[in-house]
């Protein structure tokens, strides 16, 4: 086979040619430049390679990990813990009487100061509200606006918000199920997993998987399923492999979030 | 296969937020062992190299930048991790241990086994006899779908260089298969 298309026919072998690509091999196909049968002979060993299995690892290597990962938690503790002791001998050392008596007056003052505030903190607190009220009124907007951006721009405002609104909740999982563009669906499952406590929001992630035709969005939410532990999303993702004729990538990703999620 | 949510989740466990690691261990545990074994053919080393690979990514979590994708970070940690071993391996002279069950199970059920199983087994065999390399492109592009650009950052070479061996490698097992098959 003709050196100059080695390059052509791996990206036809691993899917990586776009519809262009494609078409050029099936010409050179076609006019006999690249040899047919060996093409085919190629494609086929291809093909066979994903029938090869590889055993799945023992269980024992779960233990392992997590015994790791507890061993490096209680050293990171142990540092942390000696840095702060280190801190309070430090300072106890520092301590003299007249820097003791600078210390008690400036607790003085800021206790005064501090009680000054409490009256104005009821206010502070109504203002807060209405911002996080006019936050929500902005992003619901926004996300029916025409501009992809704009919707970005909408789904990034969510996540300022401090608490799960059901009003938000609703329209990002809207967003989710029916907007045009998979860079904002993709943000607003990275929003509404903020909120994974809610149950209107692990409902309505697992029931957005059989609605997307988007590789990148079905990863996106079988990340989202693992890290939300929502057991269900395996019962969709299996109904998704068998229904639909998926990438062989993202059938390999729905498999390992099944087992995960088992 | 990668997402923004790898990188997420990598980022938390370079801020101390180690538990997130656990996440990350459930999603690529497997693809990482079967990566291993596909390339040593060897049980518990596989296992023995998952995990070293898990005690690295947390020990140089600080070194971690976000830059590219997650699945290239990591493969070019388990990359290293092989090759580490293989080197200790040679040092101390120990020659690598083949899983034996694996072996005598393709060659007990040469009889009674269909073409499809003894293609199969034949494929098997003629990958193994690949060279290190291609092998490795081979693996990581058929069996863990990684593109042949993030490959390439990995192997440090450019994306043509690994296209062209991708290539070559297919060919080299179409011979070795007919070969393996007329013996």
């Amino acid at each position: 086979m003709n050196k100059k298309y080695e390059q052509l026919l791996a990206e036809y072998l691993s899917g990586e040619l776009d519809a262009k690509g494609k078409s050029r091999v099936e010409e050179l196909i076609a006019t006999g430049e690249i040899d047919f049968m060996e093409f085919r002979e190629l494609e086929t060993i291809y093909e066979e390679l994903g029938t090869i299995p590889a055993p799945k690892p023992a269980t024992k290597g779960h233990e392992r990990f997590y015994q790791m990962l507890e061993e490096a938690k209680q050293a990171k503790r142990k540092t942390w813990f000696q840095s702060i002791t280190e801190h309070i001998k430090s300072l106890r050392s520092a301590l003299t009487m007249p820097r003791l008596a600078y210390a008690v007056i400036l607790m003085v003052i800021g206790g005064f100061i501090g009680s000054q505030l409490t009256n104005d903190r009821a206010d502070i607190e109504q203002l807060s509200l209405e911002m996080q009220t006019m936050k929500e009124l902005m992003m619901v907007n926004m996300l029916e606006g025409s501009s992809a951006a704009d919707r970005l721009k909408a789904v990034n405002i969510s996540t300022e918000l401090p608490s799960a609104d059901m009003e938000a909740i609703h329209a990002l999982l809207f967003t989710i199920n029916n907007d045009p563009s998979v860079n904002v669906r993709v943000q607003a499952i990275e929003a509404l997993k903020r909120w994974g406590d809610n149950e209107r929001v692990r409902e309505g992630l697992v029931q957005a998987i059989t609605k997307q035709e988007s590789p990148i969005v079905i990863i996106e939410l079988a990340d989202a399923m693992i890290e939300l532990e929502l057991r269900n999303g395996a019962v969709e993702f299996e109904r998704l492999l068998q229904e639909r004729e998926l990438d062989y990538s993202v059938q390999q990703k729905l498999q390992s979030s099944i087992a995960v999620l088992m | 296969m990668d997402s923004t949510s790898d990188k997420a989740l990598m980022m938390k466990v370079k801020k101390g937020d180690l538990d997130k690691l656990g996440l990350l261990f459930e999603r690529y545990n497997r693809p990482l062992f079967s990566f291993f074994y596909r390339m040593c053919k060897d049980c518990d080393t596989s296992e023995d190299l998952v995990q070293s690979v898990f005690e690295r990514m947390l020990k140089y979590r600080e070194s971690y930048t976000g830059s590219g994708t997650f699945t290239t970070w990591m493969f070019s940690i388990a990359r290293n991790a092989h090759i580490d071993h293989y080197r200790k391996v040679q040092r101390s002279a120990i020659p690598v241990e083949i899983d034996e069950e694996r072996l005598e199970v393709q060659e007990d059920d040469s009889a009674g086994i269909d073409h499809k199983e003894q293609k199969k087994g034949l494929l098997e065999v003629a990958l193994d006899r690949l060279d290190e390399e291609k092998r490795e492109i081979v693996i990581l592009s058929r069996y863990e779908g990684l593109k042949y650009k993030e490959i390439a950052d990995i192997l440090n070479t450019t994306e043509g260089a690994i296209k062209v061996k991708m290539f070559r490698a297919m060919k080299e097992l179409k011979d070795l298969v007919t070969t393996l098959s007329e013996e």
